[in-house]
């Protein structure tokens, strides 16, 4: 039953990517547009193309971040503005299935735009993506999108309690992420102190790992490659326990507080 | 006309409501401050990043101008279009604005000088940072400023006419196509040459940078706060000459603008789509 709960929660996603023609345009080529003004920054100071290759990586995964904030964090929030949240809760399904869905479908929809920004890069600004490095980019690119997206199930959690400033804590969650976890640019540019702090979302390290595993030391890491993929494993287990954790405790207080529905009139 | 602006004048205070009163007035401005300071720093880093080659002070003064004048694009023209989405389907009352005897475009209007208002906020705490923190050199005298605040408003003019169409096409559109809105800003953000030279893009990308105002108007803003001008193609133009382009373009974009909303509102309301729910 949790199996359908997750495929279920997955489908509506998968099949709402693809049924509006606006919105498989809006997730391709616009965040493309958005994403190229940062590269011509690069080309209009002249800077070398390996900085350029920065940017579209970033951009690609500044999608997901974005997916996980909009669509994760946020999700249950407006869900319960919706009233379906008290549907979910009287089904007898797990809620982690039910993030889970929601995380998946999420990834499938998100994957869409972070293809057409890769191609994108690499066919127009001709980004260099070498293939003999793509399959150990990928495999620490699904490390970090388990480890992002569980951090996204504990946000979805805490984000329904915190009511409507949820919507606008998300905003705070978007550009200052950009600038914290280095989307446009090397993190280690920020210092040990800050990068240090960057690290503790595991998109951070994730693509600072992506950009060694392409361009080595010319990608500037933040720390030695080796030590990326056994953090975003820990991060992975330690948020989806937290996230277990969160759910529970949140829909706990949610029901003594009646915070689970809106008040009518 | 009294009716009119007693109904922008609720509009403000309601949109107002729904953007600050969820948060204790610290909170709010940090919210209200993020985006523009963080952008601004993204931008400080990646000069940063290469200034052993050509990036110079001046070169970031000039990328920072037009990012950080490009928040009123952003915010305006996404905002009115979420203000539809928002009303019609997270607090259902778009309905009730329409079963009230008001008109839209006065509705409209009220919630878009919140969003001029909590743009405003955001371009000056970026200004303030620049000159204060970065120590960009940015005029603030008494003849620049007076200059600026007419740039300023002659520009959003244009921004709001092109928020009024996108608004109209929220109207008959799913909540996601706001993706579509987002991104047409983005569209702007690089067409227009916020944060690089316009030169910079190939010459078919140049010819529609010259026919949007914006590229015009943070030409405008650029030379007013720094006295140099900045696009290559723009070089040779007059400030008058600027100006005068601005205001055309505004009085097109109002013409076209104002005629696509009126359609774009009849269609939602034969179609019953003002009460339209849409998320999934």
């Amino acid at each position: 039953m949790n199996l359908g709960a997750v495929l279920a929660r997955a489908r509506v996603r998968v099949v709402a990517s693809w049924r509006e023609t606006s919105w498989v345009v809006g997730e391709t080529v616009f965040p493309f547009l958005t994403m190229a003004a940062f590269v011509l920054v690069y080309r209009g100071l002249n800077a070398p193309r390996i900085y350029e290759a920065f940017v579209v990586l970033g951009g690609a995964m500044t999608a997901y971040w974005n997916n996980v904030l909009w669509s994760m964090a946020s999700q249950f929030f407006w869900e319960k503005e919706q009233g379906q949240l008290q549907l979910y809760l009287i089904t007898p399904v797990s809620r982690m299935s039910i993030l889970l869905g929601m995380a998946l479908g999420g990834i499938a929809m998100t994957t869409t735009r972070a293809v057409a920004i890769l191609l994108g890069g690499t066919l127009l600004f001709h980004v260099p993506l070498p293939a003999d490095r793509m399959l150990p980019a990928f495999g620490l690119f699904v490390l970090t999108l388990a480890a992002v997206y569980a951090l996204g199930m504990i946000l979805s959690s805490v984000f329904l309690m915190w009511g409507r400033s949820a919507w606008h804590t998300v905003t705070l969650f978007q550009e200052p992420v950009y600038l914290l976890s280095g989307f446009y640019f090397p993190v280690r540019l920020l210092g040990a102190f800050v990068g240090g702090l960057a690290a503790l979302l595991p998109i951070t390290l994730g693509l600072d790992g992506i950009r060694q595993i392409f361009y080595g030391k010319e990608a500037h890491g933040f720390i030695p490659l080796a030590w990326i993929p056994p953090i975003e494993i820990a991060l992975f287990a330690i948020f989806l326990f937290l996230a277990h954790r969160s759910l529970l405790l949140m829909e706990n207080l949610g029901k003594r507080e009646g915070r689970l529905t809106l008040r009518g009139g | 006309m009294k009716r009119s602006w007693d109904v922008t004048r609720a509009a403000t205070w309601l949109g107002w409501q729904v953007e600050a009163n969820w948060a204790d007035p610290v909170l709010f401005l940090a919210y209200s401050f993020a985006k523009p300071l963080a952008t601004t720093l993204i931008l400080f880093f990646m000069v940063q990043v290469v200034s052993a080659g050509n990036a110079t002070r001046e070169t970031f003064l000039f990328l920072f101008i037009g990012n950080t004048f490009f928040l009123y694009v952003s915010e305006v023209l996404v905002g009115l279009s979420w203000t539809i989405f928002r009303d019609r389907e997270d607090f259902e009352t778009l309905k009730y604005v329409y079963l009230a005897p008001m008109r839209m475009l006065s509705y409209l209007a009220g919630r878009a000088i919140t969003k001029i208002a909590t743009a405003t906020l955001g371009t000056a705490a970026a200004l303030l940072f620049g000159s204060l923190v970065l120590r960009l050199p940015i005029s603030f005298s008494p003849e620049t400023l007076l200059a600026l605040i007419g740039a300023i408003l002659l520009g959003l003019g244009g921004i709001l006419f092109l928020g009024l169409g996108l608004a109209g096409a929220a109207l008959v559109m799913a909540r996601h196509s706001m993706n579509l809105n987002e991104g047409l800003t983005g569209a702007f953000y690089l067409l227009c040459g916020a944060v690089f030279p316009i030169e910079v893009l190939p010459q078919w990308a140049q010819r529609i940078s010259l026919a949007l105002p914006f590229t015009y108007w943070l030409e405008l803003i650029r030379r007013i706060l720094t006295g140099h001008p900045y696009a290559g193609p723009l070089r040779g133009m007059g400030d008058g000459a600027l100006i005068g382009i601005l205001a055309l373009s505004t009085l097109l974009l109002g013409t076209v603008a104002l005629a696509w909303f009126a359609w774009c509102e009849h269609t939602a309301r034969a179609r019953g789509l003002i009460d339209w729910k849409t998320n999934y």
